[in-house]
Order: structure tokens, then C-alpha cells, then sequence
């Protein structure tokens, strides 16, 4: 890797106070296991010239019960998360989605502020710059996207329009269907933002100058069912071909209040309004769940070779409703 | 740049294998780059070469060695991250007085667990570390484990067998 140099945040404001004094030129690590390939393999023209660690700010990696919430700091690892009796118990969907994550290697390393933050996955996009050059692209700010014309058995088929790469996050998907808030702290001003509004097309919507403190998720109802499902090539390392997370509650054997998020289906976590509106008010039988399932891919444009997402994810809707 | 109250750390500090290493940051020999993974720092700048680079990218689970109690990808770690870390690589495990090796590298032997062996230093850490925590492991919790293990040779069934065998003498917390 290039030389950078290196500091130990000590407190949140210390770490604003550095990226506004380096002008930007900052790359904040949590766990690193994403930032440290994308710095390898310079896949970006830009390159930081200070590394923040933020795994010295005391009192950040903590998960607490607070009020009608649950509040998780941003440096909190995947395996604490995974195995917190606290998480397992009333948001079994989050628990689900921490275990899947890349290898148990990796889970000891990531955290749930770098799992939302992590960049795409897309072969172009992460094309190392040793290999004969970095490839520039449209979410690169130069050139058209790749995966239209390419190989795109992995990229987006519904919501792709410019970019086609997927968000990679298994965890933003669990947290969408749980209604959860991300924390953003920047220079002048802190706000608390819905999960689903903290993603777009190209990623994220944090400014340089921003970071992600704290996820806080309302306690569910508690006749609330939570389902986690993650299809891959492997069942490990791998990331997500399509994953579906839903929360529904039941009363009476009628479905309300259903929340499906579908993953690695679109650039940001798709919430399948359709899906959810056609089993509102309905009791999960099979022929509602498939009109469901149906409805939720109704908008699919799939590429060249990833059609076959289509059934995916109209399986793990399937799948997801009828264990509710 | 503005003057912060931000920590440049000057020196690293590591207790590798029981023996503390003061390395100073900077870009002559034995010092280590705040660029440095931790597994070029074992390997280039202690010469501790038992831990293996595979692909460099977090996905191979080769440069696995135990930190603090946990397993984690030393080629995916800055080493100026690891300030005051206890780190345990392949090295550490045999009896260094009389060479005897550890009962998952014996069983690793005894199983023929691996052909080339490249590896094999990251699958057995992981499994120390599994069995530290859990000395009479189930067979899906060996798996589950070393999943983040690639093994080109395809030597995953005897490995899975030779980490069962300790878990079953439950001979892997020595």
C-alpha cells in the first residue's frame, strides 16, 4: 500500500476536527477489512493521505437497551452483535444477517458502521489499478457503467439506471426491515436518519466530512415474526446473490405492517412496496404470499445474464412469508 | 496541516508469541510503515515467515492468526492498529523447549491434513483459537469455524477430521 499517515481518533469531534483540517483528504477505518482492498488495490484516484482509526474512540463499540430502543455503536463488531443475547432475542432478523457476513475471520473485524459504509463489490468498480489500470466508470464520475454490456450476472435488476452495482450491505437490509435509524455526525450539525434514506444510487449519502456514530432500532412489536434469509454461491465468504429480510405481524391470521427488503437486487436496499401491499391485510396463504413474491419483482429489468435473480428472490419472499 | 491532539503513534508495541516486540514507525529497517499489515510486519520485519499471504484480500483465510483471543486476517490489519496486542501465529504452538508440536499440528500430521501446506498455518490458528473457546467443538461448529478457509489441495475433509479428533481427546485447550 501507499504511505499515509496514520492517527487514533480519540473522541468523535477530534475525528471532524482532523477531516476538516486535512481538507478531506481522510479515510476513516473502523474494521478495515473493506477500506484496506480499496486502498491495495487503489481502485479510486483519489488517495487519503491520513488513516483515522476509529476503534480508539472509547464507549463506541457498545450495544444498549435504552427506552422503547436499541442503540449500537458504529465500531461494534459483527461477532458481538451476532452473539448479544439482547440482539438474538428481540431482533433475531440483525443476528441472522451479523452471522452471514464473509467469515467468522472477518465478522472479528467488521463492524456495523463499515458494514452500511462498505463500497460496492462490482468487478469493474473494484478493478485494481496494478492489473493494468484501474477501470473509470460512471459511479467512478468518468465513463458509462460496464455491467450493461458486460458481465452482469451479479449486478442490479430492478432500480439500475446509470450504475448497476448493488449495495453490498447484508445488515442495511435487516435494519430496513426493523425500521432502524442511522446517527450521522458531521461538522455543523448531527441528525438521525431512516435507514432506507441513508443509501443512494451511488452509495451513500455521507459528505466527506461525515460519519456514521450510532444505528438505534425501535423494539418490533412483540407478536412481530423477523426473517433473515441470504442466498449466495457458497454458504461462506461470499457476499449476497440476493438476500430478503421482512418483518409482519400478524393479528387474527391477517398480515399487517409488513416490511420486505430485498438486497444485492438494486444499488441501495430495495423496500418491495408492492410486496407488502399486496399481503397487508391478507392472511399469509400460499396464494398471497406468491402474488406477493410476484408483485415484488413486477418492476425487474434484468441485465443480460441475470434473469435468473428474478426466481431468487421470488423464492426468498416465498420462503420468508410462509416461515412468518 | 492544523495542529490536532490526535495520537501519531511513534512506536508499536507487540507481544508476539510471548515476546514483546518495540518496533519504532518510520521507513527505515525494523521499523515498521503506518502503511504495514500486520503480516508483512511478522513476516518481513520479524522474520516469523509462518504465516502465509494468499491472496492478499481478505477472502483466503491463510494469514489467520490469533489476536487478543480472536482470529483475524493479519494481511487485512495495520499493524500500528495492533499497539499493545497479544498475537500468537503457527510459531507459538509447539513446546519450543522440546519441539514437541501441539495436538492439532500433530493431528494435522497424523490425518495428512494438507498436501502443499500453504494453508495450513491459518486453518490450524483458526482451529486453536475454536477450540480455546470450545475444547470439545461439534463437527458443524469445526465447519462454521474454518469456513473462511480456502484449501486449493481440497484437503478441507481431513482437516475437519483432524480438528474433530482433538476436540473428541479433548486435548486442544492445552
Amino acid at each position: 500500500m501507499k504511505l499515509f499517515k496514520h492517527f487514533d481518533a480519540e473522541s468523535i469531534d477530534h475525528v471532524l476536527e482532523m477531516v476538516t483540517a486535512t481538507n478531506g483528504k481522510t479515510a476513516l477505518m473502523a474494521g478495515g477489512t473493506d477500506l484496506m482492498g480499496v486502498l491495495k488495490s487503489e481502485l479510486l484516484a483519489a488517495y487519503p493521505e491520513v488513516v483515522i482509526n476509529l476503534k480508539t474512540i472509547a464507549g463506541l463499540d457498545t450495544i444498549k437497551m435504552v427506552d422503547q430502543e436499541c442503540r449500537i455503536g458504529a465500531t461494534t463488531r459483527l461477532t458481538d452483535i451476532a452473539a448479544s443475547e439482547p440482539i438474538q432475542t428481540t431482533f433475531p432478523a440483525l443476528a441472522a444477517a451479523a452471522a452471514s457476513v464473509g467469515s467468522p475471520e472477518l465478522r472479528n473485524m467488521g463492524t456495523i458502521g463499515g458494514n452500511l459504509c462498505q463500497d460496492t463489490r462490482c468487478w469493474y468498480y473494484r478493478y485494481p489499478d496494478k492489473m493494468g489500470g484501474r477501470i473509470p466508470c460512471y459511479r467512478k464520475g468518468k465513463g458509462p457503467c460496464h455491467a450493461i454490456r458486460g458481465e452482469n450476472r451479479y449486478h442490479a435488476i430492478l432500480g439500475g439506471k446509470k450504475c448497476y452495482a448493488v449495495c453490498p450491505s447484508d445488515l442495511a437490509i435487516a435494519l430496513g426491515a426493523l425500521d432502524a435509524r442511522v446517527k450521522v455526525v458531521g461538522p455543523t450539525a448531527e441528525q438521525m436518519m431512516p435507514i432506507l434514506d441513508f443509501f443512494n444510487v451511488l452509495g451513500t449519502v455521507l459528505k466527506p466530512d461525515e460519519l456514521v456514530t450510532e444505528i438505534r432500532i425501535p423494539l418490533p412489536s412483540k407478536t412481530a415474526v423477523q426473517i433473515f434469509l441470504k442466498n449466495r454461491v457458497r454458504d461462506a465468504v461470499d457476499f449476497a446473490v440476493v438476500s430478503v429480510a421482512v418483518m409482519v405481524d400478524q393479528e387474527e391470521g391477517v398480515c399487517r405492517d409488513a416490511r420486505i427488503i430485498l438486497g444485492a437486487v438494486a444499488p441501495t436496499p430495495y423496500r418491495a412496496f408492492a410486496a407488502e401491499a399486496a399481503i397487508n391485510g391478507k392472511s399469509l396463504n400460499e396464494t398471497h404470499v406468491a402474488a406477493a413474491a410476484e408483485a415484488a419483482v413486477k418492476d425487474a429489468k434484468p441485465l443480460s445474464q441475470n434473469a435468473y435473480k428474478i426466481d431468487i428472490t421470488k423464492a426468498l419472499i416465498h420462503r420468508a412469508l410462509l416461515s412468518s | 496541516m492544523k495542529k490536532t491532539n490526535g495520537k501519531e503513534r511513534t512506536a508499536v508495541t507487540l507481544v508476539v508469541n510471548g515476546v514483546t516486540h518495540e518496533l519504532n514507525v518510520g521507513d527505515q529497517p525494523y521499523q515498521v510503515s503506518p502503511c504495514h499489515t500486520l503480516a508483512q510486519t511478522l513476516r518481513e520485519t520479524l522474520g516469523v515467515t509462518g504465516t502465509k499471504v494468499g491472496c492478499d484480500q481478505g477472502a483466503c483465510g491463510s494469514c489467520t492468526v490469533i489476536m487478543d483471543g480472536r482470529p483475524i486476517l493479519s494481511c487485512m490489519t495495520l499493524t500500528i492498529q495492533c499497539h499493545g496486542s497479544e498475537i500468537t501465529t503457527i510459531e507459538g504452538l509447539a513446546d519450543p523447549a522440546s519441539g514437541k508440536l501441539h495436538p492439532i499440528q500433530q493431528s494435522f500430521v497424523d490425518h495428512s491434513a494438507f498436501q502443499c501446506g500453504f494453508c495450513t498455518p491459518g486453518i490450524i490458528m483458526a482451529s486453536k483459537s475454536l477450540l480455546d473457546r470450545h475444547p470439545s467443538a461439534d463437527k458443524q461448529a469445526v465447519k462454521e469455524a474454518l469456513s473462511g478457509h480456502y484449501c486449493r489441495c481440497i484437503s478441507h475433509y481431513q482437516v475437519v477430521d483432524a480438528v474433530m479428533d482433538v476436540a473428541e481427546k479433548g486435548e486442544g485447550d492445552r
